[in-house]
C-alpha cells in the first residue's frame, strides 16, 4: 500500500478541522526529540505528522540561551530541525492541539485530538518530554514569594536577555545591577519527602553552564552553588565543571534550608558547609533553583489514553532496559527522550534518530 | 576479625526486617572497636537502619536550630549521622544530648530520617544500658520520676494542695459527661506554669463545660522520659496513668500540654484506653470558639507575636488555630517572627533540654526572645508549658529581655473571658 505525497503543510487552517488525516507516524511532542525522530523518519522515507500542544514547535530546548558542553545557543538548534522538516515532504505538523482519544482498527490508530482532527497512523512515537519542578512545594526558598528566588528557566531567560542586550544580569524585584548570585542544586530532585527521589541528572551541569556564563559576561560576579554531589558524568561535562571552578565559581558542599529576603530585597541564604563542618550564611542578588525535572505534566493522561504503564516514578516503561528501549508493552507504540528518564539534549538527539530505525523495522514488519 | 559468616548474616537481617535478639552484654563499652559498636547500634532496633539513607547533604544542620547558638563544636545531625553509622560516635560526649527533638530536621530532610526517634533509641542504650555519660541533672529527674512521678522529688498531694489553696474547683458537674482534664507535671508543681492551670479551669468554668482535673491521680506522662531514652520508667508511668484514668470512668481527656498528648497518642494505642477520646486543650478551646460558646469583648491592647511549640507546630500541624483565637481578642495585634509557623525555632525544652543545664548565651530560648524583640512585640505567647518555662528562664536570665511578657495561650483567653463577667 502506497500513499500519495502530501503537500507541504504548515499552518493548521479551519477548514481542516475534522478531518482524516493519513500518515505512516504520529509524533507527539513537537520537542528536539519529536523533531529529529521526524526528520530521520523522513531521511528513511516514511511520512510523518508532529503534534505539539504549544503554538510553536521547538519544546524547552528553543528557550534556552546556551546548552552544554559546547555552549552553541540553543535555539540554532531547532530553528536548524524546524527549517530540515518545513524543507522535507513527508512532515507535516499540527500545533496548539492535544490527545483527546486513542483507538485501534485493523491495525491502524486512529487518533483524534482536541481540535477533532483525526489521524490514522500505523505506528506512534511518545516524545512528551518532562515538565520542571514547582519549586513552590519546597517553600522554605520562598519561591514565587520573592521576586530575586527564580527558578533556573527564568535564570535562563534572564540570561538571553543579557546575551541580547548585552547588559548585566538585573535583579527582577528592582532593576539593579546583580553581582551576587546563588544556585541551589538538587531542588526537587533527591527528595523522597517530594516524591522524587531520583537525580535529575543533568542540573549539575546546566547550572555549571549558567554559572560559567554569569562570570564571564561579568568579571565582577560572584557565583556561589550550593550542591550535595556534582554529577558532571559526562564527557565534556567534567571538563566544564574544571573550568568553572577555575573561574572563581565557589562550591558549597551543603543543602541550604532557608532563605529569608531581607528589606532591601536581597535574600540571605542559609547552608552548612558540610565539609568545614560549619554553618555558613550569605547574602545574595539572585537565588537561582536548579529544579529537577519530573515526567510531563499529562503523563498520567497518556499513559491512560495509550494503555502503557508508568513506574512508580512517574516515567513510563519500556518493554525492556536492555533491548527494546523504544518499545511499549502496546504494539506500535514507541517512546523517546525524556519520557522514559532525563537526558542532556545530545542524548534526546540520538533517542530521535534510535526511536525512528525501530518505527521503520515495524512498519517493514506490518506491512 | 569479621568472618565472612557474620557478614552474610547481616544482610540478610537488613533484607528481612526481622527484630533480633538485643546486644548480649549488657555493660557494653563505647571503646570498643568501632565496628562492634555499630553492630551493637544496629541490633539495637531497626529505627536505626534509617540513617543509612542519609546522603550527608547538610540540610539538616543549618535547619537545626543548634546551628544559630554562637558556640564552637555546635551539635550538627548531620555529622552526627555519619559519625552514627560508621560507628564513630562518642556516646560520652555531649552530642547525645543536644538534640530536643523539636522535629526541624525531620522536617527537612529529603530522606524523611526520623531522627528524634533514633536519638531516643541510642539514648536508651546509654541511660538504660550504661553505655556512656548522661548529665547529671538528666539522672537526677530520671530517678524522681521513677520514685515520685514527677521530675523534681515533689509530693503527689501538692498538686491538689495548690489547686485548694487557689479556691478553685477540683470538678465541676463530672458526672455527666465524664470529661477530664491532663494538667501535667509543668502545670501542676511550676509556680509559672501553674497560672496557666488556673486560666483553664477558669475558662471551662466559663464557658460551662463540666470537667475534672485528675490533680493528685496523675503522674508525669512520660513522653519526655521516653525520648531521653529510659523506656522502662515511661511505661511504669505510662501505666500509672493508664490505671487512674480508667479507675476515674474518664469518657473524654483534654491535655494541655502538648508533650504530654505526644505520649498519650501512643498509650491510647492500648486497649484499655481504646474507647477514651484524647485531645488536646487547645483544640477543644478552638472548636469552642468558632463554635460561638465565648467571645471577647474586653480590649487588650497589645503587640503580640506567637511562638509556636514545636509540639504543635512541627509534630501536629497545629499552627492557626492558636492565631485564629489570638485574632479574635479585640485590640491584639499579631506580629510574625523570622521564624514562625512549621519553621519556628525551638525553646530548647524539649527532649529532656528542659532538665539540662546549658550555660546562658548557649540557650536556644534566647535565640528564640531575640528574634521576638526584633518584632517590637511586647508580649510572646505560647501555647506549652515547657516553651512558657524555658522562655520565662531566658528572660529572666537577661537584663535586655526584661520588657518582654512572656504569657501562654490559656492566660490570655481567660483574661479576655474574666472581662466580660464583670
Amino acid at each position: 500500500m502506497t500513499e500519495k505525497n502530501p503537500c507541504i503543510w504548515k499552518k493548521p487552517a479551519p477548514m481542516m478541522n475534522k478531518k482524516m488525516m493519513k500518515s505512516k507516524v504520529l509524533i507527539i511532542g513537537g520537542g528536539v526529540t519529536g523533531l529529529v525522530a521526524a526528520v530521520s523518519l523522513d531521511e528513511l522515507g516514511i511520512d510523518s505528522i508532529i503534534v505539539e500542544k504549544e503554538p510553536e514547535l521547538g519544546g524547552k530546548v528553543k528557550k534556552y540561551s546556551r546548552v552544554f558542553p559546547d555552549f552553541r545557543s540553543g535555539k540554532t538548534i531547532t530553528q536548524n530541525l524546524i527549517a530540515k522538516i518545513q524543507k522535507s515532504s513527508r512532515v507535516r505538523s499540527v500545533v496548539s492541539t492535544s490527545v483527546a482519544s486513542v483507538e485501534r482498527v485493523n491495525g491502524w490508530y486512529v487518533v483524534t485530538d482536541s481540535n477533532d482532527t483525526k489521524y490514522k497512523v500505523k505506528a506512534i512515537i511518545l516524545a512528551c518530554g518532562f515538565d520542571v519542578f514547582d519549586a513552590r512545594c519546597q517553600d522554605e526558598y520562598g519561591y514565587g514569594v520573592y521576586p530575586n528566588v527564580v527558578n533556573s528557566l527564568e535564570l535562563e531567560a534572564l540570561l538571553e536577555a543579557q546575551e541580547l542586550q548585552g547588559c548585566s544580569l538585573v535583579r527582577p524585584s528592582d532593576g539593579n545591577p546583580a553581582n551576587r548570585i546563588a544556585i541551589i542544586f538538587c531542588v526537587g530532585s533527591r527528595s523522597r519527602r517530594l516524591g522524587n527521589p531520583y537525580c535529575s541528572r543533568i542540573c549539575c551541569s546546566y547550572s555549571t553552564k549558567q554559572a560559567i556564563e554569569i562570570i564571564e559576561k561579568n568579571s565582577d560576579a560572584s557565583v556561589t552553588c550550593f550542591y550535595m554531589d556534582i554529577r558532571t558524568y559526562d564527557r565534556g561535562f567534567e571538563e566544564m565543571y574544571q573550568y568553572a571552578q577555575e573561574l572563581g565559581v565557589k562550591y558549597v558542599r551543603g543543602r541550604v534550608s532557608e532563605c529569608s529576603a531581607l528589606p532591601n530585597g536581597d535574600i540571605q541564604v542559609r547552608a552548612e558547609n558540610t565539609l568545614l563542618s560549619k554553618p555558613v550564611q550569605g547574602i545574595f542578588d539572585i537565588v537561582s533553583l536548579s529544579v529537577g525535572m519530573m515526567p510531563c505534566n499529562d503523563a498520567a493522561e497518556l499513559a491512560e489514553l495509550f494503555g502503557i504503564e508508568r513506574s512508580d516514578d512517574g516515567f513510563f516503561t519500556r518493554k525492556d532496559r536492555f533491548f527494546f528501549q523504544h518499545d511499549t508493552v502496546k504494539e506500535g507504540i514507541f517512546l523517546a527522550g525524556s519520557v522514559t528518564g532525563l537526558k542532556p539534549i545530545k542524548d534526546c538527539l540520538l533517542e530521535g534518530t534510535s526511536v525512528s530505525s525501530r518505527v521503520a523495522a515495524y512498519l517493514n514488519r506490518n506491512k | 576479625m569479621e568472618s565472612s559468616e557474620t557478614k552474610n548474616a547481616d544482610y540478610g537481617f537488613r533484607i528481612k526486617g526481622n527484630p533480633v535478639l538485643l546486644y548480649k552484654d549488657r555493660s557494653l563499652a563505647a571503646d570498643e572497636s568501632t565496628h562492634q559498636m555499630e553492630k551493637a547500634l544496629r541490633q539495637m532496633s531497626m529505627e536505626y537502619y534509617v540513617l543509612d539513607r542519609c546522603m550527608q547533604c547538610g540540610i539538616c544542620s543549618s535547619a537545626c536550630p543548634n546551628a544559630l547558638l554562637k558556640k564552637e563544636n555546635i551539635f550538627t545531625p548531620r555529622t552526627f549521622i555519619e559519625k552514627t553509622r560508621l560507628g564513630l560516635l562518642d556516646l560520652n560526649s555531649d552530642d547525645l544530648w543536644s538534640c530536643t527533638h523539636c522535629g526541624s530536621c525531620r522536617i527537612a530532610c529529603p530522606f524523611d530520617i526520623p531522627l528524634p526517634d533514633v536519638m531516643a533509641q541510642l539514648r536508651h542504650l546509654v541511660v538504660e544500658k550504661g553505655a556512656g555519660y548522661v548529665p547529671v541533672s538528666i539522672k537526677r529527674s530520671i530517678s524522681s520520676i521513677a520514685s515520685c512521678g514527677n521530675p523534681w522529688k515533689e509530693g503527689a498531694m501538692d498538686r491538689k494542695k495548690w489547686l485548694c489553696a487557689t479556691g478553685l474547683p477540683e470538678t465541676d458537674g463530672y458526672d455527666e459527661r465524664r470529661v477530664c482534664v491532663f494538667l501535667g507535671c509543668l502545670a501542676g508543681y511550676d509556680r509559672r506554669a501553674r497560672q496557666t492551670a488556673e486560666a483553664v479551669i477558669r475558662i471551662l468554668q466559663t464557658v460551662g463545660v463540666p470537667f475534672k482535673i485528675l490533680a493528685d491521680e496523675e503522674v508525669c506522662c512520660g513522653d519526655t522520659v521516653r525520648r531521653i531514652g529510659d523506656f522502662s520508667t515511661a511505661e511504669k508511668v505510662e501505666k500509672l496513668n493508664r490505671k487512674n484514668i480508667i479507675k476515674n470512668n474518664v469518657e473524654t481527656m483534654y491535655v494541655l500540654s502538648p508533650h504530654c498528648f505526644s505520649a498519650f497518642k501512643d498509650v491510647r494505642r492500648s486497649d484499655a484506653m481504646e474507647n477514651i477520646r484524647t485531645d488536646l486543650l487547645i483544640e477543644l478551646i478552638y472548636r469552642l470558639f468558632i463554635g460561638g460558646a465565648f467571645h471577647f469583648t474586653a480590649r487588650i491592647e497589645k503587640k503580640v507575636t506567637f511562638h509556636d511549640p514545636c509540639f504543635l507546630s512541627k509534630h501536629l500541624g497545629i499552627i492557626n488555630q492558636p492565631r485564629e483565637i489570638l485574632r479574635g481578642i479585640p485590640g491584639i495585634e499579631i506580629l510574625e517572627m523570622k521564624h514562625h509557623g512549621k519553621r519556628s525555632l525551638c525553646c530548647g525544652g524539649g527532649g529532656g533540654g528542659i532538665w539540662r543545664d546549658a550555660v546562658k548565651g548557649e540557650r536556644l530560648s534566647e535565640i528564640r526572645l531575640d528574634e521576638a524583640m526584633e518584632t517590637g512585640a511586647q508580649t510572646v505567647v505560647t501555647s506549652c508549658p515547657y516553651c512558657l518555662y524555658m522562655l520565662e528562664d531566658a528572660r529572666r536570665g537577661d537584663e535586655k529581655y526584661q520588657n518582654l511578657e512572656i504569657v501562654d495561650l490559656f492566660e490570655f483567653i481567660g483574661e479576655g473571658i474574666s472581662h466580660e463577667n464583670h
